[in-house]
């Protein structure tokens, strides 16, 4: 097929921007570093059981500071803090990658179709400009009150209010790759759109969905926290924000620090790491900045 | 150039608002405590101005200041004079009478007089307005003996009317009402005419609350003590209690959760109150559901519940046992010191789900096919701790609970519709058992959250509300207590003692029970002085 | 002169249909959700002629389309409606807020430009570099923090152990003229500066990157090589181009700033709006809900044109390519 031309013309300057990429990235020790803790922290994800039991149950000594026995001392019905850290990484980090799977998938679909069918483009870029400027964290609020708090909850709603940062990306990026020239032979040569976007647009965007999906998560993460801080998380599952909303409801935020520093800095060190990753992918894949 | 503009514009913002939400008043800066003020930190906004619908607790702990009530009420729960001198009833329990203190004036200097008594009354019961319309069904008419003498006439013999009206429900200025088309919309939020020790000056939303003495307080010798009553709002009691260690507020109004109140024990400059709660922490098993309808399910959950670790661990030892009673202690002259508290047994309560037909088929631990649905409000610290523990405790049984914590409005919808196998909540104040087992317990109650429904035990209590006197009610009444903790139709974990906290720096508060009254009582503002 | 005049008409239309669009999702999403208007200013103990009663009242006895109508009508002559707990106008009880949160967000806005600015040319300029790579990392981490705690850890340090600055709260009671001001900015340190922190690094990054494109252009490296200093490059020629996508963000994340203020008005004990549409969710107070979201989506509206009209005027560009 003459397509396969273009194929093969293209892929050896694909591979090697690729390359050239990986390369311009293990140069950058934050992106290297990044990198290892985000892989540390699904690991403690995924093996949460063998790390840890379940925190579940009362203790006697009720907010101890750390110690030997608890690193992470104990909360204000003696459960180790340690423990609702790691079984907390597991939620948050769920709650954070499903939300923002979602958004990517409706923002990538909006993004693509209004970059490809241009006369969607005014509309679409309309809907998501408007979705903009909405005061987002009062929705979360209101929506995540009103249907009642859970974890299917919380992923739909912080996905619903996250899609149109995505699409704005996802669409500028997509807006320069329809005018190139392979796309344009590609429907010379009488490809279907669904072709031609699965092929060549979609590759085209990869870069800024895998950008978007780490960033997404990251602030899902951040959101979650905030929701479940104002008590809307879901009570029968621990995350970060679960175990700060204890720690604010029983008033040990400024008496007893260990409560909030270890999930506040497992938060932080979740968003810091990713965001620092994207950073470091785009700043490797522009070659100004290389 | 253009970061320029926009600094410039951003400045001019701010420039603005810094006149406009600031006020003229005269005063001399700082918002520190000194004799001249009493500064009391709050986790909320006012809502509503007006007593008779205003249900939040600051709505409470605010207008309690500005409007008087017939009675107060001891630390143990026993009326006290307040509007009222003297009050008793007549004919044989078919009508009261209450004598009113000459003493009271409203703001704008007109006497408070029974035709205001009567007013709110009459308007309480043909608006159904809030809590006392339901605590009034037979009440009939009152009139005027004289400007302080007020007859009330009943349509069937009530003994708890006086306990009642006394305490719930508080008096509004008829010339002030009366103009309202409707009394239970009247936002009443400005120009206040009031007859508390306080008067309400000035508000700012989102921040403060500032009350005025009234000098001619007449309960308090030459008036209250300090001149201003400022409420300051936290919404977060975190913030609250750096305030009171900073000294910026001189008491925090709403209890503090028991581990915080624990911690700040050691602060030489702050002083705690133990306040008696008016009433309990419970779960109620909704007998209209299966299984729950039959007695031997309810018993295996009431043994599956440790009581002793709940008080210890989870309140912190703020809390006493009721012995599973509905007479609490902090209402010595009700309590039966026969009552004894449901034992802690997991052997017994699966003991009680085998004899009951509940196998473990599948051997996971759990009974088969009893998973039930507790509700509760997520926003309540103790008892989103409690709930905890109180699933772990069931999971040794072999029970399946799962936790609803639920956002307040949920909540309150989900409870209201009946929609749970259990309800865990808490009981603010049961003052009064006659009037409040009625409500809470009697066929299709207004807060029978367990959908009992008992012919026995509605007749116990109709014979006590029917009696006058105490003494007399306290038999019917304690019977009925005592078939409520073996039917299991209520499940008292606790009562709980609250912590208030305040600046060392004052004294002479007047403890009264309950979080509502607690130090922050009109009495108590208006005696309260530096120590 | 025209094609100004167009281009502003053109975009206060578009400001126009954005608030529709604000108006009618808020107002749809608060009728459909569970809990329904019309269960929330019932009460069970309520006669059945005083529910009907209040129902008429609100209006919710009607179909939602008439409702819906009678909405924009009403707003069309500036009426909120009436807080169903509260019993008062909304549009009065917002307006009381409304200048704390203008006060906390334009405050925080204005420094986190003022800061960003220099902090992201000096990035951009050293890309790749240790000074770039500390500026990443710390406004990357402020992007981070939880506000509650650091709030909390701010309050404790400077309210408590130092006593420098107030506990929560805008301003002190009784204050007038200078002392007011000072009362003020006083209370306003410590929320301001958490607000800066985590929008810091969103600005800085924002600005870094576009930089860098706008330092590897013709017209700056043609500068360069004509022996312009670098230090003018810059600012004069590089940065000019590197704002309009930075202004664009400030536009865009304004919604996300006041809204989001929540948090930080909640633990620092401010009164802005953000705080009074967390209450009115507790009471489900819809007019006042509905009534905020137009109040700030209004806000953000006017300020998002206002910038696109001053970079219109500025920049023939944005004219003619939209």
């Amino acid at each position: 097929m003459s397509t396969s031309v273009l194929d093969t013309t293209l892929a050896p300057a694909d591979e090697s921007a690729g390359r050239q990429t990986w390369r311009a990235f293990a140069r950058n020790p934050l992106g290297i570093i990044s990198l290892a803790v985000l892989v540390l922290l699904a690991l403690v994800a995924v093996a949460a059981p063998l790390i840890s039991n379940y925190p579940s149950g009362y203790g006697e000594s009720v907010l101890a500071a750390p110690n030997g026995e608890h690193w992470f001392g104990t909360d204000d019905l003696g459960r180790d803090v340690f423990a609702q850290v790691v079984w907390g990484t597991r939620v948050s980090i769920l709650i954070g990658l499903l939300a923002s799977l979602l958004a990517i998938a409706i923002g990538v679909l909006v993004g693509v179709a209004a970059a490809y069918f241009r006369k969607f483009d005014a509309a679409l870029g309309m809907v998501v400009d408007l979705s903009l400027s909405l005061p987002v964290l009062p929705l979360m609020i209101l929506v995540a009150a009103l249907v009642g708090p859970s974890v299917r909850t919380l992923i739909i709603v912080i996905a619903v209010f996250s899609w149109p940062e995505v699409a704005r990306v996802v669409r500028s990026q997509a807006l320069a790759v329809v005018p190139l020239p392979y796309v344009s032979a590609a429907h010379v040569i009488g490809g279907s759109h669904l072709w031609i976007i699965r092929k060549h647009i979609l590759p085209g965007v990869a870069p800024v969905i895998a950008v978007s999906v780490v960033l997404t998560t990251s602030r899902a993460v951040l959101s979650e926290a905030g929701l479940a801080f104002l008590g809307l998380g879901d009570p029968n599952s621990w995350s970060w924000g679960t175990i700060l909303h204890h720690a604010q409801r029983s008033g040990s935020l400024a008496t007893a620090w260990w409560t909030t520093l270890f999930p506040s800095l497992a938060i932080l060190l979740l968003v810091v790491t990713t965001t620092l990753l994207a950073v470091a992918y785009n700043d490797a894949r522009n070659p100004r900045s290389r | 150039m253009k970061p320029i503009r926009l600094a410039a514009a951003a400045l001019a913002v701010i420039a603005a608002a810094a006149c406009a939400p600031s006020n003229p008043d005269s005063g001399s800066g700082g918002g520190k405590a000194n004799a001249e003020r009493i500064t009391i930190g709050t986790t909320a906004d006012v809502v509503n101005y007006n007593p008779l619908v205003g249900n939040s607790r600051t709505d409470t702990w605010v207008t309690n200041l500005m409007y008087p009530r017939l009675t107060g009420m001891s630390v143990d729960g026993k009326r006290t004079p307040y509007l009222a001198t003297k009050w008793e009833y007549t004919d044989g329990g078919m009508g009261a009478t209450v004598t009113l203190n000459p003493g009271f004036k409203w703001s704008d200097g007109k006497p408070v007089t029974a035709d205001d008594v009567i007013f709110t009354i009459d308007a309480v019961k043909k608006e159904k307005i809030g809590i006392v319309a339901g605590l009034i069904a037979a009440y009939d008419s009152a009139t005027a003996v004289s400007p302080t003498e007020v007859k009330f006439k009943f349509t069937r013999p009530d003994g708890t009317f006086l306990d009642n009206v006394g305490f719930w429900m508080p008096v509004v200025p008829k010339h002030v009402f009366e103009a309202q088309p409707s009394v239970q919309k009247f936002a009443n939020d400005s120009n206040w005419v009031s007859a508390g020790p306080y008067k309400l000056a000035k508000v700012e939303r989102g921040q403060r609350y500032v009350l005025e003495r009234v000098d001619s307080f007449p309960l308090v010798d030459g008036g209250p003590k300090t001149k201003e009553v400022v409420f300051r709002v936290y919404p977060d009691v975190n913030t609250e209690v750096l305030a009171l260690r900073n000294g910026e507020i001189d008491l925090i109004a709403n209890a503090l959760p028991p581990a915080l109140a624990k911690s700040v024990e050691g602060d030489s400059k702050i002083k705690s109150v133990k306040v008696p709660s008016l009433g309990w922490a419970h779960m109620q098993y909704n007998v209209k559901r299966a299984p729950l309808d039959r007695l031997e399910v309810r018993q295996a959950l009431a043994a599956a519940v440790d009581y002793e670790a709940i008080r210890r661990v989870a309140l912190q030892g703020k809390a006493v046992s009721s012995n599973s009673s509905v007479l609490t202690p902090t209402l010595k002259q009700w309590q039966d010191s026969s009552a004894k508290e449901y034992t802690f047994d997991v052997a017994k309560a699966k003991t009680l789900l085998t004899g009951a037909g509940f196998k473990d088929g599948n051997g996971d631990g759990l009974f088969d096919g009893l998973s039930l649905r507790m509700i509760y409000d997520q926003a309540d610290p103790n008892i989103a701790k409690w709930a905890q523990m109180v699933r772990d405790s069931h999971k040794e049984a072999g029970i399946d609970l799962k936790l609803e914590g639920l956002e307040r409005n949920t909540y309150i919808a989900k409870y209201q519709a009946r929609d749970y196998d259990i309800y865990a909540g808490s009981w603010a104040i049961m003052d009064n058992p006659p009037a409040n087992l009625g409500l809470a317990f009697k066929c299709n109650g207004f807060i029978n959250y367990a959908n009992a429904c008992d012919p026995a035990l509605d007749a116990l209590i109709d014979e006590a509300q029917s009696k006058v006197d105490q003494a007399a009610q306290k038999g019917p009444i304690q019977t009925a207590a005592k078939m409520i903790t073996e039917k299991v139709y209520d499940n008292v974990l606790y009562v709980e003692e609250f912590t208030i906290v305040h600046s060392a720096k004052w004294a002479n508060f007047d403890v009264q029970p309950s979080e509502l009254l607690s130090i922050v009582n009109p009495r108590s503002l208006a005696q309260a002085t530096l120590s | 002169m025209k094609a100004t005049a167009r281009f502003a008409l053109k975009r206060a239309l578009r400001g126009l249909l954005t608030l529709w669009f604000a108006v009618t999702v808020t107002f749809f999403l608060l009728r459909l959700l569970p809990g329904d208007p019309a269960s929330a200013v019932m009460d069970p103990t309520m006669t059945a002629e005083l529910r009907d009663d209040l129902l008429r009242d609100y209006g919710l006895d009607q179909p939602l389309p008439v409702q819906y109508w009678n909405y924009m009508v009403q707003l069309a002559q500036g009426n909120l409606g009436i807080s169903f707990r509260q019993n008062q106008p909304v549009l009065g009880i917002l307006l009381e807020r409304l200048p704390w949160t203008l006060i906390l967000t334009g405050s925080a806005l204005l420094l986190t430009v003022v800061l960003g600015i220099p902090l992201g040319v000096l990035a951009a300029t050293r890309a790749g570099g240790f000074v770039d790579r500390v500026i990443q990392v710390g406004g990357i981490t402020g992007q981070s923090l939880f506000v509650p705690s650091i709030g909390v850890f701010l309050l404790y340090t400077f309210g408590v152990v130092l006593g420098w600055l107030p506990i929560g709260g805008a301003i002190d009671d009784d204050v007038t003229g200078f002392a007011a001001t000072t009362s003020m900015l006083r209370h306003l340190i410590l929320p301001c500066f958490s607000l800066v922190l985590i929008q810091l690094g969103a600005y800085v990054l924002t600005l870094r990157t576009t930089l860098i494109d706008a330092l590897g252009e013709d017209y700056c490296v043609l500068a360069r090589a004509k022996g312009m200093p670098n230090r003018r490059v810059v600012w004069k020629h590089a940065l000019r181009n590197a704002l309009l996508p930075t202004t664009t963000l400030v536009g865009l994340q304004l919604g996300f700033l006041v809204g989001g203020a929540v948090l930080t008005e909640t633990i620092y004990a401010y009164p802005g709006v953000g705080r009074a549409i967390y209450e009115a969710v507790g009471q489900l107070d819809f007019p006042v809900l509905q009534g905020a979201f137009v109040m700030l989506a209004f806000a953000v509206i006017a300020a998002n044109l206002l910038t696109d009209l001053a970079y219109g005027i500025l920049d023939p560009r944005v004219r003619t390519s939209s």
